[in-house]
């Protein structure tokens, strides 16, 4: 990945054509990638859907092993096969297909139209060349740029994001920054060639609250002026309730719902995404309320069980849900979710949790009962 | 304070780590230190829980080593029960090592792999000469598993044969085992995933409620903190900066640190987490090597003042119960003038 031998710039760059009518910039259409190993096969993607437009945040969330990686890794052409195999399904990018592009194609598209950062910079980043080498690299191969031009723009791109000092910085190596610095400079290198979409995974996982706290400020501000799509790779429900447009929440490789924000937090239909809910401690100051874990733990993807894959640790689960995998309801907005019972309002509204808005609704009506 | 509750006490605690330490260095007198804890003092309460928050590095699992003498303090004292844990002899020691016990992060290398969970959650009472009939231990070890929510039949498997939050669980199983008076937990759901993490959370609070075990949680997880402890102390540095009630911590914060901390926390609402006041705070925490002077957030407070880089703040109770080391110490200390935007 980090091979410094310049190519002549790709001539066609995808990203300056036109979206064609009816299309988004990125679609995923049950995309399954299943890996065939000693022990079997792994289902790490089940048949994955969203779409996605410029400007736009998408948030993945999920327990570890639900295959949020191992999707965004599948679209970037970036699993090895074998021993992955994409079992069914397609990415659309710009209206082409990314499924089947040939590898020279794929690299052109890589780091210039669309960019991935990773949790942890310094698998990254190399550690023999200088942060200022490793930043010209994808501009002299994408862009064109010579030695000097892109070394310039290296130290206006440190600046951008927040790294003092940066005429000085450019000739460091990585062990010379901090964590949270490191990651400046991935999201440095990422919006380098200006991509349409930024995949971000799990970016601030190992970084604490107040640096993690600086990064989405950037990659915000850094989507504002750029226009960028992103989506979001995270385990932590406040990072989506902060950034995200859409929320996609993933189980044992299948997205269980997939919404706008206020879907999925305010009107969330699938048995998991409420126990997630319910799993993490609320933000009251008045009583604590106790936990409600899921019970249980998640299904190994070599060994499934039969029908809902949830269903083992689901409070509501059916013979039904045992025997059958449900389908997939889509509501008028693109709403969905796979369970046999979400489009039940009777059932979705008497076992789904209170959100702050129901609450605050029963309280209005209260105060409207009382006078 | 002649409070008859207080378990533990810990006074001015202090722990530096040499650096270098290389004969030149020594020789020329210029080995460095990292001052991991810096002077910390607080107390924990029979049964309370108390958490203790900050950022990596801040010196949270060194404090809790200290006060279990794994690692040997710089000076400082740590009071159990009123005796000074420095001078105690071998049996007095032995007798705190059993009213003490750890849980840490880690459940993975936390464990040993060639020990069956049974042999695993025993050792302490093997070590302790507690229960020497085999039969009886046997038959206590298979009722402390299902107290932990674990199947007592598993109990000569290994530790790779099960998941994080298990084997979690068997930690804390081997914890409680000698109905210690205080566990000090290390990150105990860090590394486990939130539907796992509050089953293991709400375990530690049943058990808690079953036998007045105290805790010192440590953690970075501000609202994990918040749901488990009754008071939360706050570290930045190797300092402590804060502490008091969960409540008038989380509400009224008067440390310009502990308020930034709070407000970087994203809120997983989205409706509340709009509606905040964020504060940033800019650049990354000083070296613990080369520690600022004065006070030690003063290159990242938001309303420092220039006497903030001379004159060090002591802990002091600003509130009833409510300790805190700020010249300028008030509620919501940052106000929105200040917030840089
Ligand atoms: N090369 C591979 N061969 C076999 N299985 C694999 C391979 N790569 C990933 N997997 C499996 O695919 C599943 C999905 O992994 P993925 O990394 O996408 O999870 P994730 O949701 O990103 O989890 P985390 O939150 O821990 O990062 C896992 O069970 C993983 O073990
Ligand atoms: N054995 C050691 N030798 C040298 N330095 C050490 C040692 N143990 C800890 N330190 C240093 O002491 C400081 C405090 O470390 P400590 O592990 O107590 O922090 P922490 O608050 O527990 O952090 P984290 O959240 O990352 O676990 C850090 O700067 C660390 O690098
Ligand atoms: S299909 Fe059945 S088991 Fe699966 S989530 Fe829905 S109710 Fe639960
Ligand atoms: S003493 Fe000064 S620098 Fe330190 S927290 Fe208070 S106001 Fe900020
Ligand atoms: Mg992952
Ligand atoms: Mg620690």
């Amino acid at each position: 990945m980090f091979g410094f031998g310049l190519k002549k710039r790709n001539q066609q760059d995808l990203r300056d054509t036109p979206i064609p009518e009816g299309h988004h910039l990125l679609e995923v259409n049950d995309l399954k990638m299943y890996f065939h190993t000693q022990d079997g096969v792994v289902k790490a993607v089940n048949g994955v859907s969203y779409t996605l437009d410029r400007g736009e945040t998408l948030g993945v969330v999920g327990e570890s092993g639900s295959g949020k990686s191992v999707t965004s890794l599948t679209i970037m052409g970036l699993i090895d096969m074998p021993p992955g195999h994409v079992e069914g399904g397609d990415v659309l990018y710009r209206g082409k297909s990314l499924i089947g592009m040939s590898e020279e194609e794929m690299e052109s598209i890589r780091g210039n139209d669309i960019a991935m950062i990773f949790q942890d910079p310094m698998t990254s980043l190399n550690p023999v060349y200088t942060i200022g080498r490793q930043l010209s690299e994808g501009m002299r191969l994408h862009k064109g740029l010579s030695k000097k031009e892109a070394l310039d723009r290296s130290v206006e791109l440190l600046r951008m994001v927040g790294i003092p000092n940066p005429e000085q910085r450019v000739k460091e190596y990585p062990h010379e920054f901090s964590g949270g610095m490191r990651q400046r400079v991935m999201i440095a290198m990422a919006l380098a060639c200006d991509p349409d979409i930024l995949i971000a995974d799990e970016p601030t996982t190992a970084l604490d609250v107040t640096i993690q706290a600086q990064i989405i400020e950037l990659m915000q501000e850094m989507q504002q002026k750029n226009g960028n799509a992103i989506i979001m790779i995270t385990h932590d429900l406040g990072v989506v309730a902060d950034i995200a447009d859409k929320i996609m929440v993933m189980y044992a490789g299948s997205p269980v719902e997939f919404g706008t924000r206020d879907e999925i937090f305010y009107n969330p239909i699938h048995p998991y995404t409420w126990g997630l809910n319910r799993s993490i401690p609320e933000p009251v100051m008045d009583e604590k309320h106790p936990l409600t874990p899921i019970k249980g733990n998640p299904p190994s993807l070599v060994d499934l069980p039969e029908g809902c894959s949830f269903a083992p640790r689901c409070p509501y689960a059916t013979d039904l849900c045992r025997s059958t995998v449900p389908p997939v309801h889509t509501t008028k907005t693109g709403h969905y979710a796979k369970c046999h019972y979400c489009n039940d309002a009777e059932f979705v509204a008497a076992n789904a949790p209170e959100t702050s808005r129901t609450r605050a609704g029963r309280t209005e009506a209260q105060k409207g009962g009382e006078a | 304070m002649a409070d008859s509750n207080i378990l533990l006490r810990v006074e001015n605690l202090c722990k530096e780590f040499p650096v270098d330490t290389d004969f030149i260095s020594k020789r020329r007198g210029t080995a460095r230190s990292v001052h991991a804890v810096n002077n910390v003092s607080f107390d924990i309460r029979a049964g309370e829980t108390f958490g203790l928050v900050g950022e990596s590095g801040c010196g949270k699992s060194t404090t809790g080593r200290c006060i279990m003498r794994l690692t040997e303090p710089t000076s400082g004292h740590v009071y159990f029960e009123g005796k000074d844990v420095a001078a105690m002899n071998k049996k007095e020691l032995k007798e705190l090592r059993r009213n003490m016990q750890f849980v840490f992060q880690d459940p993975y290398a936390s464990l040993n792999p060639r020990m069956t969970i049974g042999e695993i959650v025993s050792e302490p009472l093997v070590i302790h000469d507690m229960m020497p009939n085999k039969d009886e231990r046997i038959e206590f070890v298979r009722g402390l598993l299902d107290v932990v929510g674990l199947n007592p039949e598993h109990i000569n498997r290994y530790p790779h044969e099960f998941s994080g939050g298990q084997r979690q669980r068997v930690g804390i199983a081997r914890a409680f085992a000698l109905r210690p008076k205080l566990i000090i937990c290390d990150e105990p759901v860090s590394a486990l995933d939130v539907s796992i993490q509050a089953q293991v959370l709400n375990l530690l609070s049943d058990l808690q409620q079953e036998y007045g075990t105290a805790y010192l949680f440590i953690a970075h997880d501000l609202s994990v903190v918040q749901h488990i402890s009754d008071r939360v102390a706050v570290m930045y540095l190797g300092n402590m900066m804060e502490y008091s009630d969960w409540k008038t911590l989380y509400a009224e914060p008067c440390h310009p640190y502990t308020q930034s901390l709070l407000s970087a926390v994203p809120i997983p609402d989205p409706d509340i987490q709009a509606s905040r006041n964020r504060i940033i705070l800019r650049g990354d925490p000083p070296s613990p090597i080369d520690p600022p002077s004065g006070c030690p957030f003063h290159t990242r407070c938001p309303i420092a003042q220039a006497r903030c880089s001379q004159e060090k703040p002591e802990l002091r109770e600003v509130l009833p119960g409510h300790y805190c080391a700020c010249h300028f110490a008030e509620p919501n200390p940052i106000k929105e003038s200040s917030i840089e935007l």
